[in-house]
């Protein structure tokens, strides 16, 4: 028995452990951009030649740099608007209700997800282009990327609607509220964490897409194409500041999120 | 008088009852009209396309020209033998490189998930730190990958400071490749393992431990075909965007091995529509036979969230 509680003890060390290790491993990267950010020389952190904040001023003088992250605002903006306003009604029906092809929906909505960004890419151009007459720029990659978002709203908040108590819905029917009135009243300030993480999941995702806005976004620049070119051009030391940038005010969003509502529980599904 | 009223009630219960079919069905339909037409438009249409484009020609000015063959498709397999094209030997990279990440990801999850779910302590900071990476922009961490490996990157240079390396698995190629992916799609894999291993009801393993059970047999006899489910809809979150990955190879490759996600890339600036659109049918139709075989083994239910 002792053993046991010694195995036991030493079992629940090695999960901290393990679980210290893995979230070094997630950080790597994300110290090294913050690093490199404010590093004299950006290509490398050895040797380190000294703390400079020009990468900072010669980002925020690039009137084309602000121009494709406006770009990029715009779309991830009204691409998550999109999602989150047809997700929500899908999440209920999937939730709610038993309809034929209730599976292939299921799966239908995760789809975005999963498929490959090369593959829907692709599929989008000619599409846009041939049947609907879409040419690739701002409104192709907004349909895109509300396609893409749609997966993260539909399964944070269909997840969170499973464990809401319907019955509360129907009591409020039946105190004379009207179907629309009942879920808005009742339902949906329950799940409203659950919209709000799925409606930010959606905006990041888009916001850091880069593979189908690289097929679909035409002659318009959003952030990471403009990013991609600068790359190829190896004019770097700006992606470490943007990244920086949008990871400062990431965190404090998360971390707000975190805190009034319960995203933990949205993104863990429920609990 | 009561009477009458029950009659009444019965009555226009009734007519409610009857109301309530017809609207229940025009309220399905208006809650999944938005979300099914969207996926309809964008998603079920542009793919249907790809497969019809697939089977025809596009000439330079990008006019399809719908003659039905199997002619794009016979091109990728068309060498001597079929698996020297580039087209077979780049999918086989992919498949090991996704494969290769999905197992990584699962080794490094599973312990985290389990963790997370049956300790409430530490439960949000350890959640936070694993999203916020997740909400880092993808392009620059794989860039940050780019400066990290290679010849005269970091990992390298540290290696030379402690006195041994240059390690051939900090250069360019497939192990550096499976990083970047396994550090993209890492969430995925956690958050659908949580919630696997968080609806496991615990007294099912105190019971078996009770009885005897190792702990190795309770995690194999018990723990792992409950979260089975789990395990196979994370993997697909893993597994299908790898294979079809196109940012991470193009920086962390270093050139020297190409994935089928590039070369569908390569084709489309090329300006080879309808031969990237057979090879992007092709990895569709993979992708799909994965799924079929996965939804047989795992309740897909709202997988992220994991349907209790």
């Amino acid at each position: 028995m002792a053993v046991s509680l010694r195995r036991g003890r030493l079992l629940s060390r090695a999960l901290t452990g393990w679980t210290a290790l893995v979230l070094v491993f997630l950080w790597v990267p994300l110290v090294f951009i913050v690093a490199l950010s404010v590093a004299e020389n950006a290509s490398t952190l050895f040797p380190f030649e000294g703390v400079t904040l020009a990468h900072y001023r010669a980002t925020l003088g690039d009137e084309e740099l602000l121009r494709s992250v406006a770009n990029s605002f715009s779309v991830a903006t009204l691409a998550a608007v999109t999602a989150t306003a047809v997700g929500v009604p899908g999440s209920v029906a999937l939730v709610r209700y038993d309809f034929p092809l209730s599976g292939a929906f299921r799966v239908g909505v995760v789809l975005p997800m999963v498929v490959p960004g090369v593959v829907l890419g692709i599929g989008l151009l000619i599409y846009l282009r041939s049947v609907l007459d879409v040419a690739p720029g701002f409104a192709a990659t907004v349909l895109t990327h509300a396609v893409y978002g749609l997966p993260f709203v539909v399964l944070l908040v269909s997840a969170r609607l499973a464990t809401f108590d319907e019955s509360l819905e129907e009591a409020a029917r039946d105190l004379g509220a009207s179907p629309v009135e009942a879920f808005r009243d009742v339902t949906l300030p329950a799940v409203a964490p659950a919209v709000a993480a799925g409606f930010l999941f959606a905006w990041v995702r888009s916001f850091e897409e880069f593979v189908r806005a690289y097929f679909v976004s035409g002659t318009m620049d959003v952030l990471t194409t403009t990013m991609y070119a600068m790359l190829a051009y190896g004019t770097a030391p700006k992606l470490n500041v943007i990244a920086t940038l949008v990871l400062l005010v990431l965190a404090v969003v998360l971390a707000v999120a975190m805190n009034v509502g319960d995203v933990v529980g949205a993104v863990t599904a429920g609990e | 008088m009561a009477d009458a009223d029950a009659t009444a009630t019965e009555r226009s219960r009734k007519g409610l009852f009857d109301r309530l079919i017809a609207s229940r069905r025009v309220r399905l339909a208006a809650l999944l009209a938005p979300s099914g037409g969207l996926l309809a438009a964008l998603l079920l249409a542009p793919l249907s396309f790809m497969v019809a484009v697939s089977f025809a020609r596009v000439d330079s000015a990008y006019e399809i020209i719908w003659q039905p063959s199997a002619a794009n498709y016979a091109a990728l397999f068309d060498g001597t033998p079929f698996w020297t094209t580039p087209f077979v030997q780049s999918l086989s990279l992919s498949v090991v490189v996704a494969t290769a990440t999905t197992v990584v990801c699962l080794v490094a999850a599973y312990p985290v998930a389990y963790a997370l779910a049956r300790r409430e302590r530490g439960r949000r900071i350890v959640v936070f730190l694993v999203l916020l990476p997740f909400f880092t922009m993808y392009l620059v961490r794989v860039y940050s990958w780019y400066l990290l490996f290679g010849d005269g990157g970091v990992l390298n240079d540290v290696a030379a400071v402690l006195g041994f390396g240059p390690v051939g698995a900090f250069d360019f190629g497939v192990p550096a490749i499976v990083v970047g992916l396994a550090h993209a799609q890492f969430p995925y894999m956690l958050l659908t393992l949580y919630a696997g291993i968080d609806a496991v009801d615990f007294d099912l393993v105190d019971a078996a431990r009770d009885l005897g059970a190792s702990r190795i047999e309770v995690f194999r006899d018990v723990l792992w075909p409950l979260t089975l489910p789990n395990v196979v809809a994370g993997s697909l979150f893993v597994f299908v965007p790898a294979l079809g990955a196109f940012v991470a190879p193009q920086f962390l490759s270093g050139s020297t091995v190409l994935m089928v996600g590039q070369l569908i890339a390569g084709r489309v600036d090329s300006y080879n529509i309808a031969s990237a659109s057979a090879a992007a049918t092709f990895v569709v139709v993979f992708v799909a036979v994965a799924f079929a075989v996965a939804v047989r083994y795992a309740d897909m239910g709202v997988s992220a969230g994991g349907e209790r």
